[in-house]
């Protein structure tokens, strides 16, 4: 079996999350199956430069194929289009523009998929939202595996994209929320697709006590993990904590793993660790009392998992449908709307460590019922299979003609966005039975 | 095998009739080792927690409303202030629907905006009666001027153009000022509304916080009688005399055998906030006399006095140790004493044991304990296993909601 991973950026250095996400796929199905990854030479995704040369190299002993960006991103030019699709009514032509000014804008690449079409007998493609996912789902819709990794945010509800999900052969969901909104966006519960997620590496065993000496953490803490950015919650979050250690005076640390993009307040209980290896990270996790996740937009938040697999409660925002849905579904972490929630929360599971460990037990139950690596390697693999034995019964709608392209029709994105329906999803009974099993 | 047995309501082959220590011993009356029921031990039910925490937030806060809730609550208050009968009825409506919508510019009269120039006198769709009155316009003027009246006729165009534009002007300001007013009462009913609940709030914390107050000042009270009446009877014991020491301690002896409990308490780390209460029938044996020593060490510290409390009290149980002040049984503190004072300051019988010794350094119950009425009698005997108990089956917190996070 041959499988093309196509992702926007590849590399054992980056951590972002849907390209992660395409190392831990290719790296896990390299046993299963001849994996070759198709990406371009970019390495930041603001700009998408060109940093790693073009041509084929081997990355943890998977082939990757590097094709040159066209152009850097303007974003003055994606501010004004994404402001054109996003708020005003436009036509199917300005949302391909926009698609083409967000970047990673790969000709060669795209070329390249063309070939992959015949070459492969899937083509794996990550994140809706690039060109190299819409035009590789275009290209080849019968192989065409897409692992959406969409979220709540306007760019879902653009035009361009249901016809996607209704042409490709199968989705890769990453939760059932995400699925929910996919089906809502597009109905397109006849494609195949299955909630899958993603599994982590995590150790064995972690040292918290060496974590706790080589950090100076002397006093219990929570733990955030992440870019530490407004759109991830965090100054929020800042706000929330200081407020309840100053009121409740417990003491109690907030640390930080992750590069900063806000400026952190200087505030005696928060400490910012920076970027930390993976080793370190896990260490951190595992001398927390519990890891906070103040992020509204996540499609499934693999810290939270790892959390989980390290037995921690997970603290959540109540505003993320996604990270909710994963919270009921585990039993392994509680969520809040407002500071008061936030305060009235810590204290419940600091003053309650039975109930605190139960959740970490829960969680680490449910990570391994659904996001350990056997499980992640089989939903794939038998995905394949039934692609396989099974012949495509639906077709890619075709684009509209020229003139119909420019015809602005489309409603602005972020009204349809707007009227999806919201709130975290029920596991369905066939999938909890799966569970289960598992 | 077994297992299906089980399934079938059968005991298993090996326990039929068996006589021994294995079915008399103490496994039979136990639960199974912990290890053999994991899922049990690890139930959590995160939407009842978030609901006990939103409850107890709740609680806290007195009235805890949504943003929404209270926007609703702003309208229904909005329209009982303007109440129609003194209001006009439709204004609120016509405020609604201004400050709702756009503004749309009045549909234009076309009988006030008409023009009028020189010609508009002779203008006819009739070409032939239009060339007769131009060939007779020159006898026209021979009789009067028309001109004055053209030009009268063409300011007063003018004037109805002005005018119209003026009042859709005035139109247009008075609607925005309409949505602006409405904008603004409707936030003032809502901040009104806020306001008053917040007020209402902080009255019940009032409230609480005089009763807390009001109940300290009896506690005083009653722990100020209860020395006033034990100092004359102690201080003919205070001679280290034998009667004395042979003596059992009395109800009218507390204050010394709480001084004994603290001599004992001294190598307690959290001795000097322990309330104890007494328990019939909760200890087969003397149990621990005093908490953060051993037996003999509190005889040792206490010395004869806290000797004779030791063997008069051995039901006293430090269980309620375990909840700090505010707790129930705060109002049988508060009551304890002055029912004690009324008793003659004879020694008690052993037997005869107080219903509470008082510590002057308990912490103060909360409100709820002292309005409770539950906490007014002894509790039973397996009161303290009565804790409410959470998901996972662990004894939930005793705080009162204003601890830790309290303001």
């Amino acid at each position: 079996m041959k499988i093309a991973i196509v992702v926007q950026r590849y590399g054992a250095d980056i951590n972002g999350g849907a390209e992660l996400h395409a190392r831990y796929i290719a790296e896990h199905l390299a046993a299963h199956g001849d994996v070759r990854v198709l990406t371009t030479c970019a390495r930041d995704y603001i700009t998408w430069r060109n940093e790693w040369p073009a041509g084929e190299e081997i990355v943890n002993g998977i082939a990757v194929e590097r094709f040159p960006v066209a152009r850097e991103r303007d974003l003055i030019d994606f501010r004004e289009r994404s402001a054109i699709a996003f708020n005003h009514r436009h036509s199917v032509e300005d949302e391909l523009r926009w698609l083409e000014s967000q970047g990673p804008y790969s000709p060669a690449l795209v070329a390249r998929l063309r070939e992959a079409a015949n070459e492969f007998d899937f083509l794996v493609l990550f994140s809706i939202r690039y060109d190299h996912s819409y035009r590789g789902a275009r290209i080849a819709p019968n192989k065409a595996v897409l692992v959406p990794t969409a979220e709540r945010e306007a760019s879902l509800g653009m035009a361009v994209f249901p016809p996607v999900f209704r042409g490709v052969r199968a989705i890769m969901y990453n939760s059932f929320e995400e699925q929910s909104l996919i089906h809502a966006v597009s109905a397109n519960e006849h494609v195949p697709g299955a909630v899958v997620g993603i599994g982590s590496e995590i150790p064995d065993t972690v040292h918290a006590e060496r974590a706790r000496h080589a950090f100076g953490l002397h006093n219990p803490f929570l733990v955030y993990v992440g870019r530490i950015d407004t759109n991830k919650g965090c100054a929020d979050l800042f706000r929330d904590f200081v407020e309840y250690v100053d009121r409740s005076g417990r003491v109690l640390d907030l640390v930080l793993i992750g590069s900063a993009v806000l400026p952190i307040p200087s505030h005696p209980r928060i400490r910012h660790l920076g970027f930390l290896n993976d080793a370190d990270k896990f260490d951190v996790i595992g001398a927390a009392e519990l890891l906070v996740m103040p992020s509204p937009y996540e499609s499934l938040s693999m810290v939270a998992l790892e959390a989980w697999a390290l037995e921690k409660p997970v603290l959540a925002s109540g505003r993320c449908d996604v990270l909710v849905g994963q919270c009921l579904r585990s039993n392994g972490g509680l969520y809040y709307m407002n500071a008061g929630e936030f305060g009235a929360i810590l204290d419940r599971l600091l003053s309650d460590p039975h109930m605190s460990a139960a959740l970490g037990r829960c969680g680490k139950e449910y990570y391994q019922q659904n996001y350990s690596w056997p499980v992640i390697e089989g939903k794939y693999l038998s995905m394949f299979e039934r692609l396989r034995k099974e012949p495509p019964t639906h077709a890619m709608e075709t684009l509209p003609g020229w003139w119909a392209r420019r015809r602005r029709n489309a409603p602005p994105a972020e009204a349809v966005v707007a009227g999806l329906p919201a709130g975290p999803a029920a596991m369905p009974q066939a999938a909890r039975k799966q569970a289960a099993l598992t | 095998m077994a297992d299906q047995n089980h399934q079938h309501g059968r005991r298993p082959h090996f326990h039929r009739g068996r006589r021994g220590p294995d079915r008399r011993g103490n496994d039979r009356r136990h639960a199974p080792p912990q290890q053999e029921q994991p899922p049990a031990r690890d139930h959590v039910d995160v939407e009842q927690i978030m609901r006990e925490i939103r409850s107890r937030i709740s609680q806290r806060h007195g009235i805890d409303l949504t943003t929404q809730q209270i926007q609703e609550l702003a309208a229904r208050r909005l329209e009982a202030i303007l109440d129609p009968r003194t209001v006009k009825p439709s204004l609120l409506e016509q405020l609604r629907r201004s400050a709702g919508n756009p503004i749309e510019p009045r549909p234009e009269d076309p009988s006030l905006s008409y023009t009028f120039e020189a010609t508009t006198l002779y203008e006819t769709p009739h070409g032939f009666l239009r060339f007769m009155r131009r060939l007779l316009h020159p006898i026209l003027k021979l009789f009067f001027n028309p001109n004055p009246l053209i030009q009268a006729l063409n300011t007063q165009t003018r004037i109805n153009q002005a005018l119209l534009a003026r009042d859709a002007e005035r139109e247009r300001r008075q609607t925005e000022w309409n949505a602006l007013h409405y904008d603004i009462l409707q936030r003032l009913v809502t901040e009104i509304s806020r306001t008053s609940l917040e007020a209402q709030g902080l009255s019940m914390r009032v409230e609480s916080l005089a009763a807390k107050v009001d109940f300290n000042e009896r506690r005083v009270r009653g722990m100020e009688n209860t020395l006033h009446q034990s100092r004359p009877a102690s201080r003919p014991v205070e001679p280290a005399s034998a009667p004395a020491l042979a003596a059992p301690v009395t109800r009218e002896g507390a204050p010394s055998e709480a001084t004994a409990g603290d001599t004992g308490r001294e190598g307690s780390s959290e001795g000097g906030r322990r309330r104890r209460r007494r328990r019939r029938g909760r200890r087969p044996q003397l149990g621990t006399p005093l908490e953060g020593a051993t037996p003999a060490q509190g005889i040792d510290q206490a010395g004869p006095l806290a000797m004779g409390e030791v063997d008069t009290e051995p039901e006293l149980d430090d269980e309620d140790d375990e909840m700090p002040g505010g707790e129930p049984g705060g109002e049988a503190l508060l009551d304890g004493p002055a029912s004690e004072s009324d008793e003659p300051p004879a020694p008690t019988p052993p037997e005869v044991e107080p219903d509470y010794t008082l510590d002057p350094f308990a912490a103060t119950p909360s409100v709820d304990a002292v309005h409770s009425p539950s906490t007014t009698s002894d509790p039973p005997a397996g009161a303290s296993s009565e804790q409410p108990q959470d998901a996972t089956g662990s004894p939930q917190s005793t705080e009162t909601p204003d601890s830790g996070t309290s303001s």
